[in-house]
């Protein structure tokens, strides 16, 4: 069952007297459970897609759909009712100002009892509940990211270079916590990220963008294995240089 | 309840006593004792100028939220009207208010915040704008929450504290605007005591009794510098902290 999809999606602005195109008729369907890898360099548009895909900005033109329902151009305060985002900035992701629980609390009616259990579920301890972000390592505010995006029982996460500010331990942690929380919860999950090997290992399907246009996507084995695209060859061999 | 006389008893047999134990500040050109009037003026200037800070700091800190939070075409004619009024020295543009409202403290009070509301505006503003992009607005969107409860639980408490600081500072300007007020004549009116006032009164026979004059002044320049170290004090702490 495709959860979430879009058609055709187009999206410019002008940026230093010069006219950037980050989308450039993007098309993706999301399956219910299914891990969907979205990589490419620094202005690919990968991460604009994930702002539109939430309502964030507005697609200049096409169609965003949710189980089939016609989304497009609906503000963040709308989408979050079936999805919600994990940003790469875990930190920047929680009010300074507030505690974890009034945070956590914000966006669901859960007692605190809930909001142990879930954050139990990411591996955290109730007596983080109590501490502000900068109280917490990167690895544990990522996890409350999470949490709360569990909270708010979204069919849909959106990860934007969740690993990208976290040691190599703390991203294989946190990844793991991904895939367990697919597996138990059964939601479906886009993740951007410009590193190929990552995504290659945790997703079921990639989609390579370059310069606003998706130029592939496929299967996770035969994106990685039979590349159809000159610059996806480019972006393997690079992983294999290094 | 500190004041030893009644600010407002006339003597005549006590016109222009020098300080002495019974009248500490001594005594102006009506027998009243100054003491009495500095302390009874304090309450006038200092709740005014709290009064007038405060709801400029909330007026500014809305006006700022919104058109920093919102942007559009309410933020470009707010702004420019918050330009309109910094093009204008804030004395002259209260000067001028006062003169149309006529004497009064509450005319004085209003011909102040006209402008004062602009910085603090201008501040929450640009304080908006820089925290209205962070993931944790966004999160708080995705969240459900509507534009207004955004401005109250995130930006506001986020923006307070640098706001809060320049109000501090402000104190001391707001003094001395009430103060030179009425002391030209355009703020509070005899026989109200009042620092600004009672200097006014006192200078036409400055060489006979300066202690009139010396007094309310001092406790003007002294207040005004409590509230400026306090607000540079807070500064450095927030610095360093």
């Amino acid at each position: 069952m495709i959860v979430l999809s879009g058609r055709d999606l187009n999206k410019e602005y002008i940026s230093r007297d010069r006219k950037v195109r980050p989308l450039q008729h993007v098309d993706f369907d999301l399956h219910q459970g299914e891990i969907l890898g979205i990589v490419g360099e620094s202005g690919s548009g990968k991460s604009t897609l994930l702002k539109v895909i939430s309502g964030i900005e507005k697609p200049d033109s096409g169609m965003l759909y949710h189980l089939d329902k016609e989304y497009t151009g609906s503000k963040p305060e709308k989408t979050g009712k079936f999805l919600q985002m994990i940003f790469q900035d875990a930190y920047g992701s929680f009010d300074p100002k507030m505690n974890m629980e009034k945070s956590l609390k914000e966006g669901t009616a859960s007692d605190r009892n809930e909001i142990v259990r879930v954050i139990g579920e990411v591996g955290l301890s109730e007596d983080l509940l109590d501490r502000r972000p900068r109280h917490l390592s990167g690895g544990q505010c990522q996890r409350m990211s999470i949490a709360r995006a569990l909270l708010s029982h979204a069919d849909v996460l959106l990860c934007d270079e969740i690993t990208s500010a976290l040691d190599v331990t703390t991203q294989a942690q946190v990844i793991k916590l991904l895939m367990e929380i697919r597996d138990m919860e059964n939601v479906s999950i886009i993740l951007v990220s410009h590193d190929l090997a990552l995504v290659s290992m945790i997703c079921d399907r990639i989609m390579v963008m370059k310069d606003g246009v998706v130029v592939e996507e496929g299967k996770t084995e035969d994106v990685i294995n039979k590349p159809s695209d000159e610059y996806t060859r480019k972006l393997l061999n690079s992983i294999i240089a290094v | 309840m500190l004041a030893p006389n009644d600010p407002y008893a006339t003597n005549s047999s006590l016109i222009r006593q020098a300080p002495s134990a019974a009248y500490l500040f001594g005594t102006d050109n009506l027998g009243r004792c100054v003491l009495s009037r500095v302390l009874v003026g304090a309450r006038t200037t200092i709740a005014s100028t709290f009064f007038l800070v405060a709801v400029s700091f909330l007026i500014g800190i809305i006006i700022g939220m919104l058109c920093g939070f919102y942007g559009g075409i309410v933020d470009d004619i707010l702004m420019r009207v918050a330009d309109l009024m910094l093009a204008f020295p804030q004395m002259v543009v209260a000067i001028a208010v006062a003169g149309i409202l006529g004497g009064g403290l509450g005319g004085a009070m209003i011909a102040l915040g006209i402008t004062m509301w602009t910085s603090f505006a201008r501040l929450a503003r640009s304080h908006t704008l820089s925290i209205k992009n962070e993931p944790y607005i966004t999160a708080a969107r995705l969240q459900g929450k509507s534009g207004l409860q955004i401005m109250m639980t995130h930006i506001m408490p986020n923006i307070l504290e640098p706001v809060l600081i320049n109000a501090l500072t402000q104190i001391g300007t707001t003094m001395i605007g009430i103060s030179g007020l009425s002391f030209l004549g355009l703020g509070v009116v005899a026989p109200q005591a009042e620092w600004g006032s009672m200097i006014s009164e006192a200078r036409a026979y400055i060489q006979i009794a300066p202690w009139a004059v010396l007094f309310p002044a001092a406790a003007t320049v002294i207040t005004i510098v409590v509230f400026n170290y306090l607000g540079d004090a807070v500064m450095e702490y927030r610095k360093a902290e």
